[in-house]
């Protein structure tokens, strides 16, 4: 990558369809925020500044679905101008809560149940998608929204053109670093099995079970996790859609399997 | 499971624009558009648990992450008959302060302050504003540090649930937290100052009607169980619907809300005006010291109102921590209902926030969200549209764009819509036979006459609605024949209204211009001595169909007939109308 006369790396910050956690997550980071402005060149940041710039690019941040027809083609603009793309937060990465409705007549269902037939005059609706449905996506880095020290590390190895490390692990690894008791143990319906960690278990720390929002974790033993609750006593479609409420499409092959079966 | 037959998304924090349209020296139209896409957030609600629910609905803002979470809580504990001790109430107030206090000073110092002091943004504004902007990123700070203690992180923290908390903060770091209370107020207190002082621009200026929680007889707070209105009337929770009457627009995902067909604003500066004499303490004084009439018809005074609230949020964390000091955790409550309907209200750092649910057989079966922005949409259009206008009369264009970012953001709409939005559009200018052709192609107008017959030209709208009669057009009333029971913009029907009048406009004899009529009240040069008491009548529907077709007089003399030109402009008018 190269450096701007500075010495620093073009930087934008952007937002599609979300709840701008990741954006806010990042204002959130109150002692480090003016450090971060000096290390790199942020050209684009909406959430912060007013005088942005959409040029050349080294690295775009991205946050949110893809929703609308306007989403999906400033996101095939930021791909062509930004030699590199992360996904950032848990709808980038998966479609987040909104991409429940994986089934496009399902969603057009939902969308007619909602605007009945109004037609929008300013941007067409689409069915919400992650970013990787429109371009190559370099890196993700999940998380609802995703957590500071992980956003910190990743940002760091990025201005010094070094890939970001994700943990690639699932949440009950870091529980048990925590030292809390093992909530399914108590038959609490918890996703701590499955879901990638990097929020340092902090709904288990609360006596509270995992929800899943950084979605599924690489690898997940997303099998064993379904029969395990359904040994527990739970529902088949109760399971089924505490594990999609996040996810999105990182468990949609899983998902779509187990309708299959029960068929 | 119960049908569903009123469904919608609450989802307006995101990216949005402002964009108004100028004809000639008019404004004509003005949109707050929601660019954000449709999530369906309430929709994808339904057949989870209500414990579900609750984890979900926080992810529509993450700003308001935490008054979401509490209204829904409200809503489900009202829906499920849960009752919380006490312990659980005060941490609950607690962690909603904490979020006041970092959405405030988010707001004013990163977002406000920058255009008032003429910065791009609040880092540059640190080269002058050194001090000020870090001790603003520390309150900010403090404010995320309440929320994480209370709910487990800065956004989206899962420890608020139905019956209580997870988990209760040490008593250390309740301490903690209230000694950095106390030791913020000298600052604290000189935010409220900076902001009560700030030189507010008095465009716009105008009555609207403000609506927010009224939480309890004679307390200042940020929830409770009615809305309170500052026309004086209460609209209890469950009867939210009566003020939202929600209504969809085509350039935004996002419900719009009128009470009695007219816009109305939320937020702090609602909650300033409506409860503001029940301030106590520092924040009272303060309130006192600045609040004046221009606050009840300014929304940029919204910064203002915020920087007191963030005073009174100051002074009342000493005061929960001490009585949550007294108290011991209590277990979250369990409860055995699967059945129920019930509402919760809060006010978000922007305005009135409102959940309501039902549960059937232990699974959400109705949602509906309504949220601040989506209230407060009708209004930042109004108020645009208002400086857009006296800004054009003053011959000041080049400022339009600028004063409607201020409005906008001076709202709050939740953060990343509030910057780079405004956008001036100039309309080809059309002339006054193709916008009377249109008026009449959409709907039949009633035309009104205006004037004096014995000033000259001033009668010229009562001779062009008496030769319209003559002609057999039908529905042409006199201002002398509307007596206020039959008044026509009190007809709920909206037909179109034409005034026809003289009206001065600088131009040439006979010139005729047709404008909407606000065009006219916003314009005291023009104004006739019916249209005020007009403006004062007509709702805010009513007023967008009706219109002024006027003709330039070349004099207004006492006894003189109407004179040539004026006289030639009318058989203009009358040919196109009778044909």
């Amino acid at each position: 990558m190269e450096k701007d006369k500075n010495g620093k790396l073009k930087i934008g910050i952007y937002e599609l369809t979300g709840c701008a956690g990741d954006a806010l997550l990042i204002l959130d980071c109150e002692k480090e925020l003016v450090s971060i402005f000096k290390a790199a060149n942020i050209q684009s940041f909406l959430m912060a500044k007013s005088d942005n710039i959409d040029g050349e690019l080294d690295v775009a941040l991205v946050e949110g679905s893809v929703t609308t027809e306007k989403e999906k083609e400033e996101l095939l603009d930021i791909r062509k101008r930004a030699k590199v793309v992360v996904g950032i937060g848990t709808c980038a990465c998966f479609g987040g809560i909104q991409a429940v409705f994986l089934d496009k007549k399902e969603w057009e269902k939902n969308f007619k149940k909602v605007y009945g037939d109004i037609k929008m005059k300013h941007v067409k609706p689409v069915q919400s998608k992650p970013i990787n449905a429109y371009i190559e996506v370099d890196y993700y880095l999940p998380g609802c929204p995703i957590g500071k020290e992980q956003f910190l590390s990743t940002f760091n190895r990025i201005i010094r053109g070094n890939p970001p490390e994700l943990y690639g692990f699932p949440v009950c690894v870091e529980c048990k670093w925590n030292e809390n008791d093992c909530l399914l143990n108590k038959d609490i319906p918890c996703l701590g099995p499955v879901t990638r960690a990097g929020c340092g278990s902090i709904c288990i720390n609360h006596n509270l079970p995992c929800v899943g929002c950084w979605g599924p974790v690489e690898d997940a033993n997303l099998t064993s996790e379904f029969k395990l609750l359904r040994e527990k006593g739970f529902d088949y479609d109760f399971i089924k859609k505490k594990m999609a409420t996040f996810s999105g499409t990182g468990m949609a092959d899983f998902l779509g399997k187990l309708e299959g079966e029960k068929k | 499971m119960k049908k569903i037959s009123v469904d919608h998304l609450a989802r307006v924090e995101g990216s949005g624009g402002i964009s108004v349209t100028i004809d000639g020296k008019v404004v004509t139209d003005v949109k707050f558009s929601i660019f954000e896409g449709p999530r369906l957030v309430e929709r994808l609600t339904l057949g989870k648990t209500p414990e579900e629910d609750v984890n979900i609905v926080p992810r529509i803002c993450a700003i308001c992450s935490i008054s979401h979470k509490y209204a829904a809580i409200r809503a489900m504990e009202n829906a499920l008959s849960v009752k919380v001790p006490s312990k659980v109430v005060q941490f609950r107030e607690l962690m909603h302060l904490g979020e006041m206090i970092e959405s405030h000073s988010l707001h004013l110092y990163y977002l406000a302050l920058p255009d008032y002091v003429g910065f791009p943004n609040a880092i540059a504004m640190a080269s002058e504003y050194e001090l000020e902007v870090k001790i603003a990123l520390e309150m900010k700070g403090f404010g995320n540090h309440i929320m994480k203690t209370a709910s487990g992180r800065y956004i989206h923290g899962e420890n608020p649930v139905i019956g209580g908390f997870g988990k209760f903060p040490s008593k250390e770091e309740l301490i903690w937290i209230k000694n950095r209370a106390i030791q913020f107020m000298p600052f604290v207190l000189k935010t409220t100052e900076l902001f009560c002082k700030l030189d507010y621009p008095d465009t716009p200026e105008d009555d609207t009607i403000y609506a927010c929680c009224n939480p309890g007889q004679k307390k200042y707070g940020f929830a409770g169980d009615e809305i309170i209105l500052s026309t004086g009337e209460i609209i209890e929770k469950e009867d939210y619907k009566n003020l939202t009457n929600e209504f969809l627009v085509s350039h935004s995902y996002a419900k719009r809300s009128r009470y009695k067909g007219e816009p109305y604003s939320v937020g702090s500066l609602a909650r300033i005006n409506n409860l503001g004499e029940r301030l106590k303490g520092k924040a009272g004084k303060m309130y006192k010291k600045y609040f004046n009439h221009r606050w009840e018809k300014n929304p940029l005074f919204n910064n203002a109102a915020q920087a007191i609230e963030i005073l009174y949020a100051f002074e009342r964390i000493p005061k929960i921590i001490d009585k949550m000091l007294k108290l011991p955790d209590p277990p979250i409550v369990k409860y055995t209902k699967k059945e129920g309907k019930g509402t919760g209200i809060v006010e978000a750092p922007r305005g009135l926030l409102i959940h309501s649910y039902e549960v059937s057989d232990g699974f959400v079966s109705f949602t509906d969200i309504i949220t601040p922005t989506a209230q407060n949409a009708e209004d930042i259009e109004r108020y645009c549209c208002i400086a857009a206008q006296k800004l054009l009369n003053s011959g000041e264009e080049d400022k339009i764009r600028d004063r409607m970012e201020l409005v906008v953001r001076a709202f709050d709409p939740c953060i990343s819509c509030s910057a780079h939005m405004a956008e001036v559009k100039k309309a080809p200018e059309e002339d006054w036979k193709t916008k009377l052709d249109k008026i009449m192609k959409e709907g039949s107008p009633i035309f009104i006459g205006v004037g004096n017959r014995n000033r000259s030209d001033d009668g010229a709208g009562i001779e062009l609605a008496l030769e319209l009669r003559k002609h057999g057009i039908k529905d042409i009333l006199l201002e002398s024949e509307i007596n206020e029971r039959e008044a026509p913009w009190k007809n709920r029907n909206y037909r179109p209204l034409v005034f026809l009048d003289a009206v001065d406009f600088r131009e040439k004899p006979g010139k005729v211009t047709l404008v909407p009529i606000h065009y006219i009240f916003s314009n005291s040069a023009l104004s006739h001595r019916l249209l005020p008491f007009i403006s004062d009548e007509m709702n805010y529907e009513r007023l967008k169909n009706s219109f002024v077709l006027g003709v330039q007089p070349k004099s207004i003399i006492e006894g003189k007939k109407i004179s040539r030109p004026v006289r030639q402009a009318l058989t203009r008018v009358l040919e196109l109308i009778v044909n």
